[in-house]
This record gives C-alpha cells, sequence and structure tokens, in this order.
C-alpha cells in the first residue's frame, strides 16, 4: 500500500503560519519525520492560496524537496498553485486533485497531460457527489475518457471515490458500503487505472482517540479490495504496520469479518476484539454510535 | 402460475415495556414484525397506545381550540389528568414545563409532590417528562423517580447530558426511562449504549424526536422505520426498544393548527397517524378529538 503522508495541511495552524512566514524549517520537520515514518509520497495541501501563488509553491516545493527525496502530491484546487508547484517537482509529482466538473476538466486535467504526472481525478462531477456505486463508476468513466483523450493514460490515473465521514446521521455507514463495493469493480471497468482515498475523512466527526481505530481498519478492508494508495497520516505507527504487511495476523482477521464469519470474540485479546467490532460497523453489518467499541 | 406472497420472519424482538403497576398497568412494544406487516410471520401483541398531555400548570400559548376540551379544569393539573382518563386516554401524560428555568423556574420538589398527586389520582398509567432542560431535568426527574417510589411509570427526557444523574434515580426508584436524542439513529443508539451499561434495556424506551407534519415529519419517519428494520431484522441489541411518539406540542404549535380547529386535529392526526405507521408503539396526542379521530381509523382498517 501507498501511503501519501497527510501532514503537511493548511488546516494546521503551524503549518499555514510557517507558509506565510516562510520557515522552511518547520515544513522540513514535518517532511523528514513522515518521510522516516515510511511515507512513499509527502502531500502539500495549501488550500486556495491567494496571494503570491506561485512565488510561495515555488519556496515551499523547493523547501520540502530539501529535506527528502520522496516525490510529491500537489494538493489544491487553484490551477495557477497547481501549476507551479508540478513546474518545481524534481520528481514524478502528484495532481491532487481534478475530477469531473466542468472546470476541473478545462484548468486541472491538462496539466496533467502537459507536465506527464500522475493524477488523482474524484468522481465528483458538476451534479455533485455521485450517491451510489452505479452512479460513481458512471461519472468516472466520463472523466477517464476525458482524461484519455487529453492524452492521460490510465496507469497516470488514480481514481477517488471521495470518502464521507461514518458518523453522518444515518447515511455514514452506506458511504462506508458504496466505496468498498466501488473500489473492488473499478479494475474491472477501467483497466489499469490506479485508486486512492483521503482514509481520515472516514473518521471525521468521530471522537479523537477513536479515530485511529477507524482509520487502520478501513484501510485494511480497502486495500483488500484493491485500493492502491492512501493520504493518511504516517505517524500513526499501527496503521503503517497494517500498511507495510506486518500485521497478517489482524490483516487475516478483518478479511474474516469482511467474509461474514461468525467470530468467536471470547477466544481474541481486547485488540483483536476491536478490530473485528470496527470491521463490523464499516462493513454496515452493525449500526455505528460513538460507543460501538462499548458494545 | 399461482402467486405466491413471500413471507418474511425475522430474529430480533422489541423489549416489551410495561408501565404502571398491577391495573393500572399498560404493555408496549414485544412485536417481532415490522409495524403494520401483518402477513409476515410473528405478531405484534401490542397494539399502539395513546397518552393524552397534560402540563403542571395553566398552559400559557396553548390556542383557544386545545383549552377548549378541557376549559374548566385546565387550571387544576389532577381535575384535568382525570378529565383525560375519562376521554379514553390510555395514559396520561404529565410535563412538568412550569419546572423550566425560562418558564418559572419552579422547584424539584413542588414538581415531584404534584407528579405522585396525578399518579395517584388516575388509574391509568402517568408518563412524566420534565421540561427538557437538561440541567433542570437533572435536579426534577430524580426527585420526581423518588416521590413516585415504585410505581413503574416512564420517566424521561433521559438525555445525553444527564443520563448517568436521571438513569441512576429511575434505577432506584423502580421506573422506565425514556431515552431522548436529537433525530440521529447514531446518537440514538449511543445513549442507549451507554445508559444500558447500568440500566436495565428492557426498561429503556427510544424517543427519537418527533416532527410534526411539514415540520420535518418525514425525518421522524424514516428514523423510526429504520430503528425498527435495524431492531427486528438486523437484531441491534441497542434499538429493540419500543418508541414513544411525542408529538401532540409539536403539531400544535404549528401556524396551520393554530389557525382552525379542523386544520389543528387533521395536523396532529396525519402526523400520529404516519409516525404510527412509521413504528411508534405509543403516541402523545393534546387534543382529545385527534384521539378519537385516530382510534375510529384504526378500528375501521
Amino acid at each position: 500500500m501507498i501511503i501519501i503522508g497527510e501532514n503537511i495541511h493548511v488546516i494546521a495552524q503551524a503549518v499555514s503560519t510557517a507558509i506565510r512566514e516562510r520557515d522552511a524549517k518547520v515544513i522540513q520537520d514535518l517532511a523528514k519525520t513522515q518521510s522516516e515514518a515510511g511515507a512513499d509520497y509527502i502531500d502539500l495541501n495549501v488550500g486556495p492560496m491567494k496571494k503570491d501563488t506561485e512565488e510561495t509553491m515555488q519556496w515551499l516545493v523547493g523547501a520540502v524537496q530539501e529535506a527528502t527525496d520522496l516525490p510529491l502530491s500537489i494538493d489544491t484546487l487553484n490551477p495557477v498553485a497547481m501549476e507551479a508547484g508540478l513546474k518545481a517537482c524534481k520528481r514524478k509529482a502528484l495532481l491532487n486533485s481534478a475530477s469531473g466538473k466542468s472546470l476541473s476538466k478545462e484548468q486541472m486535467l491538462p496539466l496533467a497531460q502537459k507536465y506527464n504526472c500522475d493524477v488523482v481525478i474524484s468522481v465528483m462531477t458538476d451534479k455533485g457527489m455521485p450517491p451510489d456505486v452505479e452512479s460513481k463508476i458512471e461519472s468516472i468513466m466520463d472523466t477517464v475518457t476525458h482524461a484519455n483523450e487529453l492524452g492521460i493514460p490510465n496507469e497516470n490515473i488514480l481514481v477517488d471515490p471521495i470518502l464521507l465521514p461514518i458518523s453522518t446521521a444515518g447515511e455514514g455507514q452506506r458511504f462506508t458500503v458504496v466505496n468498498l463495493e466501488f473500489l473492488n469493480i473499478l479494475e474491472d471497468v477501467l483497466p489499469g487505472v490506479k485508486s486512492t482515498v483521503g482514509l481520515s475523512n472516514t473518521s471525521n466527526g468521530v471522537p479523537d482517540q477513536l479515530r485511529p481505530h477507524l482509520n487502520r481498519t478501513y484501510l485494511v478492508m480497502l486495500e483488500r479490495n484493491k485500493l492502491y494508495s492512501a493520504i493518511a497520516d504516517p505517524l500513526d505507527k499501527e496503521l503503517m504496520s497494517l500498511a507495510k504487511g506486518e500485521m497478517p495476523k489482524i490483516v487475516e482477521l478483518i478479511h474474516r469479518t469482511m467474509d461474514g464469519e461468525n467470530i468467536d470474540l471470547t477466544s481474541l485479546s481486547t485488540k483483536e476484539v476491536e478490530y473485528v467490532k470496527t470491521a463490523r460497523v464499516l462493513k454496515g453489518e452493525t449500526l455505528y454510535s460513538d460507543a460501538w467499541l462499548e458494545t | 402460475m399461482d402467486y405466491k406472497a413471500p413471507v418474511e420472519a425475522y430474529t430480533g424482538v422489541v423489549r416489551e415495556v410495561a408501565i404502571g403497576k398491577g391495573n393500572k398497568s399498560l404493555k408496549i412494544g414485544g412485536e417481532n414484525i415490522l409495524p403494520l406487516h401483518y402477513f409476515d410471520e410473528g405478531s405484534n401483541p401490542n397494539p399502539a397506545k395513546f397518552a393524552l398531555e397534560i402540563l403542571d400548570m395553566e398552559p400559557q400559548d396553548w390556542s383557544e381550540q386545545l383549552v377548549q376540551p378541557f376549559k374548566d379544569v385546565i387550571s387544576d393539573p389532577i381535575k384535568w389528568a382525570k378529565r383525560c382518563e375519562e376521554l379514553g386516554a390510555d395514559a396520561v401524560f404529565l410535563r412538568l414545563v412550569s419546572t423550566d428555568p425560562a418558564v418559572k423556574d419552579s422547584p424539584a420538589e413542588e414538581a415531584a409532590a404534584l407528579a405522585k398527586k396525578v399518579a395517584e389520582a388516575i388509574s391509568v398509567p402517568l408518563i412524566i417528562y420534565g421540561s427538557g432542560d437538561d440541567k433542570k431535568d437533572a435536579e426534577v426527574l430524580p426527585k420526581v423517580a423518588e416521590a413516585c417510589d415504585g410505581m413503574n411509570l416512564l420517566i424521561g427526557p433521559v438525555q445525553k447530558e444527564n443520563y448517568e444523574i436521571v438513569g441512576k434515580a429511575l434505577l432506584e426508584h423502580g421506573h422506565n426511562a425514556s431515552a431522548l436524542s436529537p433525530l440521529d439513529i447514531n446518537l440514538l443508539k449511543e445513549l442507549n449504549v451507554k445508559l444500558g451499561k447500568f440500566f436495565p434495556s428492557e426498561k429503556i424506551v427510544i424517543d427519537p424526536e418527533s416532527a410534526a407534519l411539514g415540520y420535518g415529519m418525514e425525518y421522524s419517519f424514516s428514523l423510526m422505520e429504520r430503528v425498527k428494520q435495524i431492531g427486528i431484522i438486523t437484531k441491534d441489541n441497542m434499538t429493540m426498544m419500543p418508541i414513544i411518539a411525542d408529538l401532540g406540542g409539536e403539531c400544535w404549535k404549528t401556524k396551520q393548527a393554530k389557525e382552525t380547529k379542523e386544520q389543528g386535529l387533521l395536523w396532529e392526526g396525519m402526523t400520529a397517524l404516519s409516525l404510527l405507521l412509521a413504528g411508534a408503539n405509543i403516541l402523545v396526542l393534546r387534543h382529545p378529538e385527534t384521539l378519537k379521530l385516530i382510534k375510529e381509523t384504526i378500528e375501521t382498517r
């Protein structure tokens, strides 16, 4: 599993201050720790970036590349910032992200072709977020076809089904199930494309100390359904162990839960029980509540 | 070829909750079929029940058509409760609205003493709700529970903010708990899980919040429907509880209900009937003619 380190993100106060004040050390430390933790990419989420866009991107990409050799994922909806970022990258970059929205098709996708980089394409369209597996497939096929016509090969495309919070009143669990199904059939309808997700979105709105349970378990479940990469927190050690295949027993347990096996919880350790309960919630078998580990 | 209608059989059973004691008691829940799915395997041993609502003080904002049937008794909650019983209510629902800090902020002891008098004066079971102010209810409801010790009443609303203190008092004095959460199935389950850690699940009733027709009723409808489906079909232990639909107040505060009596009755009646179809086990109404209307509708089914 390819992990795209998510921790350089403007929503973090320290990051936005560091960018504004050109404090390279803060950014470089974040890049280094993520790289040492085993990340495969470093995501640079710079937000809308309204001021000094080009100069800021050049500085940021330059600063990060001094600290790490990892390839970068340029994460912004601003096409000017995107192009400046891609231009400054030494290694094959990841354009994060384009979608089926008209504006994105016009302004973002051509950049992926121009710089011959990898590109994340989400299932979003002008009509909004497709609600079920069929409409997600339909939307992504349209957008990928368009990308192909621009000269972007499937091998450069990472499809993003868009994860939504599981705690969204009533509906959240339906999304976790839909996205598992979507990823499972993606390869069949679009041979050669890869995939990615914003993993932490799943646990958005869940009490902080419980979020890692959902992120870790869902990563294993998505990987079984052929997920290629995830934008996630590489500083979560257990998540990284799972992603790097160092916890085969837990992975097997999650797979058995996915298969609907009636697992005897009394024979398991506390940690194993938590993984089983979390997988049951993520596959929609038991109703979600913030107290899902307590029942 | 003959058509054979499929018959489903489910494994989940909604817990049966008894409210009140001896010949003063009624039962709700107990069904192992979805609402009105009489063609499936299973049964609903306790058809829906109806409570009429009274307040612990003379209402300040009730419209004329709502006050009218109780005009001569409305300043005396005990007489008012008896009137509801005469009018055919299966239970009386007493709302301690005067305890609300924004209304009269009347003391917990006073409310508790009145609750006890009402409970003793009627021969149908009593449901008691605090004002809904979670802090004040944390003072009022334990006192009410104590004053009515051993009567096995249904008391609420028990909320996320006060379930520990209120739940403990209800347990100690032998009552049922009505657990209220704001129109969200995940929060509803969480409250039941947390309450259920020290409070018997077979004494919990779910109040999912009941919105009026035109004011979000479809949210309440879908939610009740899902509570039943998840409980009865997937056997989720923490949603297999009966549901109370506290809808009268929501209906009668709408502009439409205040306009004319007929419109008000239909507003309350349609909301009640809809939530009944969604799976509510006990419904709280305000107008006795709505009660009559609904009962007639059910009987002619």
